[in-house]
């Protein structure tokens, strides 16, 4: 009886090693099929011509991405898009109605992300049908409401989700990774959860093993970076950042806020600004909402104390994340120079920070 | 139907009925246990019904009881285990106890093997450390509560057992994520399985292969004799025996015996003895029904009677209660003869509102705020405190940060050597100060921007400001840099700047023990 039984355990012992090797086996070829996506991926400058393409306003259905596999396929599409909408704005000949940035400024919350996006020629213009979108707002610590400022406004978090559903995404995704306590208690007590479920995403906890070793191609200081492979699988990535302080980088904003999708931060302060836009290069959101519903003036990024917030009512949105950063940096009276990470995603050519030279839209919601 | 029925309950009180019912309740109460373990940690199940397996350990509470001179009104609980074992003996040990299920399912050696060569007199060591813990508690001492099986099983689970688990779940993801048609399915079971069974940020404690070893320790005595460990050793076993001495229920041998010693070859606890003409102990038996099953003559029965308490020789008598007196008086003057006990250890950081609060003489090391502190910042003492406080609750900043947003600790303490904090309370609690290196600091060392303290500081006025300071690089040229400064007033000691400090090893920003008058932000 007992040899019977060791025996069978040796057995199965060894069908579940032979599994193991067969598992690392496949995952080499994996990691081989990874590298050589990545570049394709990337929007380096050869992709640049097919992206009109893509960005055509044919309100063409695109097959929805059902399996992870079929998201991977689709991915080097919707980066080449995150990198098409600043090209398309450009051209004077069909662009020239629709601005390159939106401010909108009183009122609720939710009503002036969507009269911003109506503006910017509606969510539909970001959000094809059957795309899967991750939403990545500010949730950086589980400390304080979102009062507080230190966290994205849920209800502007919520009117993504609700004006990306109504664009026919397939799924919305809303996820970052707090530094200070653990993200489920964060998201609950941000208040985003709570709106996002409501508005009908999900939220989820960002978790270890999805941060995939990624190349940066465009990288001046960083060239790879452990990046999550969600948000690099995505059809859409909405950047909603809060406005608000920060000593080294000055103020948090939506280059910064990216930094929320990567596993090694300390490495990030060492050349902060040059390595954000390398970040930026390779995450390029499809749109930037930046929240200044409440901005934190002081005691960034973790704030708690509500003398250090200011109430300014104005969302920014851009498909430009280096334009939104520009025009952010002026609420706090900064000029987009002063912030290093905007020189340096200009100078990458991310975007543009000259804001005497963006068509500016400004949309006066309510009194 | 109604007789296939009555058939099935005649089935079911047939002696291997009862027996396949104590282990459906083994099952159970093991299942019970590792349940409640893994929805203790913050964000899972009140703290009133995950730590009730600690509350129903009479051995901690009246331990605690003794020592702490405070009645806890939920220490009520362990009472129904008093109540079950003076109605049916030690069922505690044989039916519901999650560490005696592990040996008995862990036997090592057949049951039916040759008779071990362990005297009988061995039997009083657990007696003699049952009067030695209860003889340290009239001193204010809980150390030796470390052999508490509840506790040995409780920190097991959580420094040893949950994260091997987790870094391998993580390790078998981290490699089937890399096989493409695999990835939502493995992405379908981490969410199952996270945040609620295994933690999103891997925890790490230290000395994790020292509770593993312990606890090998204790299943390894298994290869000298089954059970070896709830004979021999354990003082909860011991306070269930001695109480079991006057239970209601014990076995009884009748004149149907033929003496086959069928029931002493099948007995787990050997206390069937055919010198005792196989009789038994009830102090020992543990109610596990194997002899009422192995009986050829149907001679075993466990009728309800009041009998006079049976005490054999290796039960205790005056002078075990002088040794285990004598034995903690020195064991305690040792104690206090420790530089420890009149200095602290610069790094003893006690959760919030443990060190003000006479943590000594309450600590029943249990573990529960090893499980709750979700940053594991929360590890068991080993060397910071002493013999004396081994195994108390200590925090090690570069494990994991005091979360400002979390209190679990102080609410899932059953006995409140963690005072139940209001969150608002905690995050004003003291528990150390931040001191920066500026040897090793990026920005003293390397005259280098880095803030990262100043950033992680949860405080609303920081703790941690920056000075801007013109400062001669090593390469000669003159430069400006953002140096931390710790304002004492503001620090509570959470140790978030230590944990993220980005310095390599040992962090450039360290908490140590607070100094009396320094950093009161509360009293």
């Amino acid at each position: 009886m007992t040899d019977y039984t060791r025996r069978r355990f040796l057995h199965r012992a060894a069908a579940s090693l032979g599994l193991l090797t067969g598992s690392w086996l496949l995952a080499g070829c994996g990691e081989k099929e990874l590298t050589t996506v990545c570049p394709t991926a990337v929007p380096a400058t050869a992709s640049r011509t097919a992206v009109p393409a893509t960005d055509a306003p044919e309100t063409g259905v695109e097959p929805s991405p059902t399996t992870a596999s079929s998201q991977a396929a689709a991915s080097p599409t919707a980066s080449s898009r995150a990198e098409a909408s600043p090209t398309a704005a450009a051209t004077p000949t069909e662009a020239l109605s629709r601005p390159d940035l939106v401010v909108a400024r009183g009122g609720e919350p939710e009503e002036m992300v969507r009269r911003a996006l109506a503006a910017l020629g509606g969510m539909e213009q970001f959000v094809k049908v059957g795309d899967d979108v991750v939403i990545k707002p500010n949730i950086c610590v589980a400390y304080h409401t979102y009062e507080y400022a230190a966290t994205t406004n849920p209800w502007v978090v919520g009117a993504l989700v609700k004006l990306a559903l109504e664009a026919g995404a397939a799924r919305v995704r809303v996820m970052d990774y707090p530094f200070g306590g653990s993200a489920e208690q964060a998201y609950v007590k941000s208040g985003i959860q709570e709106q996002v479920e409501k508005a009908g995403g999900r939220m989820e906890v960002m978790t270890k093993f999805k941060f995939v070793d990624a190349k940066i191609p465009q990288g001046l200081d960083l060239q790879s970076c452990k990046i999550y492979d969600d948000v690099l699988k995505a059809d859409v990535l909405i950047d909603v950042p809060i406005a608000k302080h920060h000593s080294l980088a000055r103020l948090t904003l939506g280059m910064k806020n990216l930094m929320g999708v990567i596993a090694n931060r300390p490495a990030m302060h060492r050349n902060l600004g040059q390595r954000l836009a390398d970040l930026s290069s390779r995450v390029q959101p499809t749109l930037t909402v930046v929240d200044a519903v409440r901005m934190l003036m002081k005691h960034g990024p973790t704030g708690g104390n509500l003398d250090d917030v200011r109430k300014a009512d104005t969302v920014i949105a851009s498909p430009d994340l280096v334009a939104a950063d520009s025009y952010a940096a002026t609420l706090f009276g900064l000029k987009p120079e002063q912030l290093s990470y905007v020189s340096a995603g200009a100078a990458m050519g991310l975007g543009k920070s000259d804001l005497d030279r963006l068509k500016i839209e400004e949309v006066t919601v309510g009194g | 139907m109604a007789g296939k029925e009555r058939a099935e309950r005649r089935r079911r009180w047939t002696p291997e009925g009862w027996i396949r019912t104590r282990r459906v309740v083994q099952a159970l109460a093991l299942l019970a246990f590792v349940v409640l373990f893994v929805w203790s940690r913050r964000g899972g199940w009140p703290a009133m019904l995950v730590n009730a397996p600690m509350r129903l350990d009479p051995l901690a509470m009246l331990a605690h009881l003794i020592a702490s001179r405070t009645v806890l009104a939920g220490s009520a609980l362990a009472l129904v285990v008093v109540g079950l074992t003076l109605a049916l003996g030690r069922v505690w040990c044989g039916w519901l106890c999650p560490l005696g299920t592990l040996l008995d399912w862990i036997p090592l050696r057949r049951r039916r093997s040759r008779h071990r060569s362990v005297p009988e007199g061995w039997r009083g060591v657990k007696y003699g450390l049952l009067l030695t813990i209860l003889a340290a508690a009239l001193f204010t001492n809980l150390t030796l509560l470390v052999f508490d099986p509840l506790t040995i099983l409780f920190r097991t689970l959580s420094t040893a057992i949950w994260p091997g688990v987790d870094q391998v779940v993580t390790g078998a993801e981290t490699v089937l994520y890399q096989v493409p048609f695999l990835q939502g399915v493995v992405g379908a079971f981490d969410r199952l399985v996270r945040p609620v069974v295994l933690p999103v940020e891997p925890v790490f404690y230290r000395y994790s292969v020292l509770y593993a070893g312990v606890f090998l320790g204790v299943i390894g005595l298994n290869v000298i004799a089954p059970r070896f460990w709830c004979r021999y050793v354990c003082p909860l076993g011991a306070l269930l025996g001695l109480l079991s001495k006057l239970s209601l229920v014990q076995r009884e041998v009748n004149e149907r015996c033929t003496e086959c010693g069928a029931c002493a070859r099948t007995c787990p606890t050997g206390t069937i003895r055919k010198e005792d003409a196989y009789a038994s102990d009830s102090g020992e038996c543990t109610m596990c029904l194997d002899c009422l099953a192995a009986c050829p003559e149907k001679a075993i029965g466990f009728p309800a009677r009041i009998s006079e308490p049976d005490w054999r020789e290796y039960d205790p008598d005056r002078r075990h209660l002088l040794a285990s007196l004598g034995a903690s008086i020195a064991g305690i003057g040792l104690f206090q003869g420790n530089l420890l006990a009149n200095r602290d250890h610069p790094r003893l950081i006690r959760p919030p509102g443990a060190r003000e609060n006479a943590l000594l003489s309450k600590c029943i090391r249990c573990g529960e705020c090893n499980r709750a502190c979700p940053t594991s910042a929360i590890q068991p003492a080993v060397d910071e405190a002493g013999l004396e406080g081994l195994w108390t609750p200590v925090l090690v900043p570069r494990a994991g940060y005091c979360d400002y947003s979390c209190n679990a600790c102080g609410q899932v303490c059953p006995v409140e050597a963690i005072p139940p904090l209001r969150l608002e309370e905690k995050r004003q609690r003291v528990i150390g100060q931040a001191y920066i290196d500026e040897n090793r600091c990026i920005a003293w060392a390397d005259a280098t921007d880095c803030i990262v303290c100043e950033e992680m500081c949860p405080m609303p006025e920081k703790a941690i400001v920056l000075d801007e300071a013109e400062m001669l690089r090593g390469d000669g040229e003159r430069v400006t840099v953002q140096r931390p400064r710790v304002i004492r007033e503001r620090c509570i000691g959470c140790g978030i700047c230590e944990y993220k400090c980005p310095v390599n090893g040992e962090a450039a920003i360290r908490v140590y023990v607070p100094s009396e008058g320094v950093g009161a932000v509360s009293f």
